[in-house]
């Protein structure tokens, strides 16, 4: 678009055509006041406090919805702006009641600091004001709807953003009222925005309620490391505790938005579970001890347990995905430096041999930009909320999305086809579509795919992919045990390949591409998780893993590390019973936002964070305790003084995990698979811990559905329990699948 | 020479004793005016800054809504407050310290307050009797030093409220 001039209060100022007055202002740092405008939103110009004068205009204009022009001239702080931004400041606190003292958005109000340099001191309004009952409306909201004034933003974000309209006006002029239509009807992954943009105290946060204010804390930069996008947020800290987590604006990573996920699971930090105490367990009796006591305890027991230092290989460490970068980094270096492979943070994957090799090769902001996704076995919206909001604008831009799911999920956007298909079908399927893409752009068909026969789905969506010109192939978490998960991988690679698609691989969370990238896996003759937990190890270095929840094979794993004569060292963040039951030592690490550390989202950008607070009792961060268990094995190479120096040892490589070159193998396996997945806010320790979250309709999710038909093969009714979790049969499930999704803090039982 | 010799008269005569034992035999016979503190007490401005309290309301609800203010306001950060929700639901504080140590008396925490919970009384004549702690006024004492000076502080803020 055109560069043009215009005049702001007599300064000239360049500007593209067609822009907003309001974002010229904000971009030039001219203060306009404003309540219904929202960068990230559509623009309405209900509140009017944005009027300003233009020159040539008699009536003064909202600046949010006024276009610039060449040569216009606008003046934001004459006497005929001023006295129309008073006017309507009156009119605005007319049914506002004075409750500030008692408001938790006291302090950080947008109304009160307008109020204050743009108002009046008194008011002509003398009659009553208007009140409004309050309903419940959601776990992680509270709300008092008296103080709201109608700027529409938190509506406009559920249609506009969270993609379900679930705040709504009803009534006109004094009768008008913003509330959700049922009780505790905000379901929304990101409803935790609408806390952030309320300009007024309408809407806020119901765990923080009534704390602090906003300027006892302080905010400190930090990254989200619940997901793959790895949110910037600011963790507000007050007596080295975080007492809340507000957005911060990153427009190549989250925008504006994060999940509540990321919002709300700080409560977890203050949970009474939290481990303080290093603790050593004599004769079967736990001691807490003093920190180097413990950490001697814990080297006497490695030096002991692996016989002698020279022969590593009888020691095995696994990590929880929520490690950071660094943690992982000098837990394998400790290993590797013993002379043990054995490291491994791939706990939940139930077949090591049979694991998806897909790389990721689109940007965030790019997934805005698509035209074309195709999506496999993703229940997106839940497991990662900030790429599927830009999927949803993609969508809104024009994009058509097909799904491949072993069950139909609410997806928040308008969706091209959902195919429902067994678990077992979905490599076919995908064999389909590969075949009609080769034959559509005649390349010879490799033998492997001569069996094919390509039905009209897979030739709909093989012909979406090749029309399309920005596409991207989306491969989720629920393939990550399909019994086929390697040829997936194989022949999606191959479809992207092929139509020139990107893909996105977000099979693995939390911050597993840090894992991969320190090659946090079992190199030459080393043993993978599986594997460590069959063979006859004689010690183990936990990192913040509780077994119950963590592990595919939990059983397995307890009976493995509660063997006699192993050595297991627990380097835990929470109190865990297993934990206290098979270790020897457990010692204290600090949580989320309590170390400085790194996420390294899909991307691969790595984003470093500090600690926000102090971990509780005698906890320390991870790679502190890392660094000095190195020292006391008088390891080469752990001379770091801060976790900064670590991070620069990394280099930035993606090691490849050991996948099998075997050629694709297009067989139809028999039998019911199993798809066991985790709440949203049941997948790490910190979510587990954090009691808002579990409240919510999606942290109340408890289920194993299943369709009739298995239902019956199974000998299962509705109302039975299927490995301790309520069955529910519903037609939405593909044929010989059980789609289990559980809060249940308990792991699977498989 | 002269001076001398006065001097000389002056002192031999013990004049500067009876110049003083002149005024000590008028002041005698005056109106005394030494207070007697304790006993006696000179009148206080409704207005003076003494020792803190919390008032209640009539029907003996804590007017105190957390608000914090006071905190904000205070320029020594003497008041150190701690906020939850009560179980009906109201905003109140778990905690309201004033540290009398780090305490100025200027009197912000008072002029800050919307529901004139936090006030300073007049009496200025208290003791800490067991040193550091003894200066912290808990939420407790605070509200106890409202509750037994309720008239008085009644009484100053009706005297000083037409200026208000």
């Amino acid at each position: 678009m055109a560069n043009i001039n215009i005049e702001i209060n007599g300064n000239v100022v360049k500007a593209k055509i067609g822009e907003m007055l309001i974002s010229v202002t904000d971009r030039e740092g001219i203060s306009v006041p404003r309540f219904c405008y929202h960068k990230k939103l559509s623009v309405v110009a209900s509140c009017r406090m944005c009027l300003v004068d233009v020159e040539g205009i008699p009536k003064p204009q909202p600046a949010c919805s006024t276009p610039i022009n060449e040569g216009m001239k606008i003046y934001t702080n004459n006497q005929k702006s001023k006295a129309s931004q008073k006017a309507v400041m009156e009119f605005l606190l007319i049914n506002h009641p004075l409750d500030c003292p008692i408001c938790d958005q006291g302090g950080e109000c947008e109304l009160q600091d307008v109020a204050m340099s743009y108002g009046s001191d008194i008011s002509h309004f003398a009659e009553g004001k208007r009140t409004v009952a309050d309903s419940d409306i959601s776990a992680l909201i509270y709300t008092d709807m008296t103080r709201c004034i109608h700027c529409t933003r938190c509506v406009r974000f559920g249609s506009e953003i969270g993609g379900i309209m679930e705040m709504g006006g009803t009534g006109r002029g004094e009768d008008l009222k913003i509330e959700t239509f049922l009780r505790e009807s905000i379901t929304s992954e990101l409803s935790g925005n609408m806390i952030d943009i309320c300009p007024v105290g309408a809407l806020t946060s119901k765990p923080f309620r009534y704390e602090l204010r906003a300027w006892q804390m302080s905010a400190i930069a930090n990254v989200a490391r619940h997901d793959l996008v790895g949110s910037n947020i600011f963790t507000q800290t007050y007596k080295t505790k975080v007492k809340r987590i507000v957005a911060k604006d990153n427009d190549s990573i989250n925008e504006t938005w994060i999940s509540d996920r990321d919002r709300f699971s700080y409560e977890g930090l203050a949970h009474e579970n939290r481990l303080l105490k290093p603790q050593i367990k004599i004769n079967g009796k736990w001691e807490e001890v003093q920190w180097d006591e413990a950490l001697e305890f814990s080297i006497r027991g490695l030096v002991n347990s692996t016989f002698n230092m020279s022969d590593g290989s009888k020691l095995g460490a696994f990590a929880s995905n929520t490690a950071t970068l660094e943690e992982f980094y000098l837990l394998q270096k400790i290993l590797r430096e013993i002379g043990s492979e054995n490291v491994d943070y791939r706990l939940n994957v139930r077949d090591l041999d049979n694991v998806i090799d897909l790389e990721s090769n689109i940007k965030l902001t790019g997934l805005d930009g698509i035209d074309y996704a195709l999506v496999v076995g993703s229940n997106l919206r839940l497991e990662q909320p900030m790429i599927n909001h830009r999927l949803r604008k993609a969508v809104l831009a024009g994009a058509s999305i097909d799904v491949i799911n072993a069950m139909a999920f609410d997806f928040n956007y308008r969706l091209n086809s959902e195919n429902i298909v067994s678990p077992n079908q979905i490599l076919l399927l995908l064999a389909e579509i590969l075949k009609s893409v080769l034959e559509s752009s005649y390349a010879e068909i490799p033998k492997y795919l001569s069996k094919v026969k390509v039905g009209d789905i897979a030739k709909c969506m093989a012909d979406d992919l090749l029309d399309a010109d920005n596409s991207v192939i989306i491969l989720g978490e629920h393939i990550i045990n399909n019994l086929q998960a390697a040829s997936i991988a194989k022949l999606i690679s191959k479809i992207a390949v092929q139509t020139n698609s990107t893909t996105l691989n977000i099979s693995a969370t939390s911050n597993s591409i840090a894992a991969a990238m320190v090659n946090f896996i079992p190199g030459q003759g080393g043993l993978n998780a599986n594997a460590m937990l069959e063979a006859d190890l004689r010690s183990y270095i936990l990192l913040d893993v509780y077994p119950q929840y963590d592990f595919h094979n939990s059983a397995q794993a307890i009976k493995t590390l509660s063997k006699e004569n192993t050595f297991v060292i627990s380097m835990n963040s929470f109190k865990d019973k297993d934990v206290t039951q098979y270790s020897d030592v457990m010692l204290p690490i600090a949580s989320f936002y309590e170390t400085s550390g790194s996420h390294v989202n899909i991307e691969g950008v790595i984003q470093s964070f500090v600690a926000a607070s102090n971990g509780p009792g005698e906890s320390k961060p991870a790679w502190k305790v890392l660094k000095v268990l190195a020292d006391l094995l008088k390891l080469p190479g752990f001379g770091y003084i801060n976790s900064a120096q670590i991070t620069n040892d990394i280099s930035n490589h993606r090691y490849k995990q050991k996948v099998d070159n075997k050629e694709i193998n297009i067989t139809i396996k028999r039998g019911v698979s199993v798809i066991w997945q985790k709440s949203p806010y049941a997948i790490d320790v910190l979510t587990r811990h954090a009691s808002a979250l579990h409240a919510t309709k999606i942290g109340l999710m408890h289920r194993a559905s299943m369709n009739k038909a298995t239902a019956i093969n199974e000998n299962i009714k509705a109302g039975d329990k299927y490995l301790g979790v309520p069955v529910v049969i519903t037609e939405s499930v593909s044929n010989n699948c059980i789609f289990v999704n559980t809060n249940q803090l308990t792991g699977s039982k498989l | 020479m002269i001076s001398r010799i006065r001097k000389l008269v002056k002192d031999f005569s013990l004049g500067e004793l009876r110049g003083g034992m002149r005024i000590t035999a008028k002041e005698l016979f005056n109106k005394k005016i030494t207070v007697q503190f304790p006993e006696e007490r000179i009148p206080i401005s409704s207005r003076f800054r003494g020792l803190h309290a919390l008032r209640r309301y009539p029907n003996g609800e804590e007017r105190c809504i957390a608000c914090k203010l006071c905190e904000a306001a205070c320029p020594a950060n003497a008041i150190t407050i701690e906020s939850k929700i009560r179980e009906d639901g109201s905003r109140r504080t778990t905690q309201y310290d004033i540290d009398l140590f780090k305490c100025i008396f200027c009197g912000f925490c008072e002029e800050a307050c919307p529901v004139d919970a936090i006030v300073e009384t007049q009496i200025f004549d208290y003791v800490f009797l067991d040193s550091r702690k003894g200066s912290i006024m808990t939420k407790d004492r605070l509200l106890e030093v409202g509750d037994n000076n309720e008239r008085e502080i009644d009484k100053a803020k009706e005297q000083d409220a037409k200026y208000r």
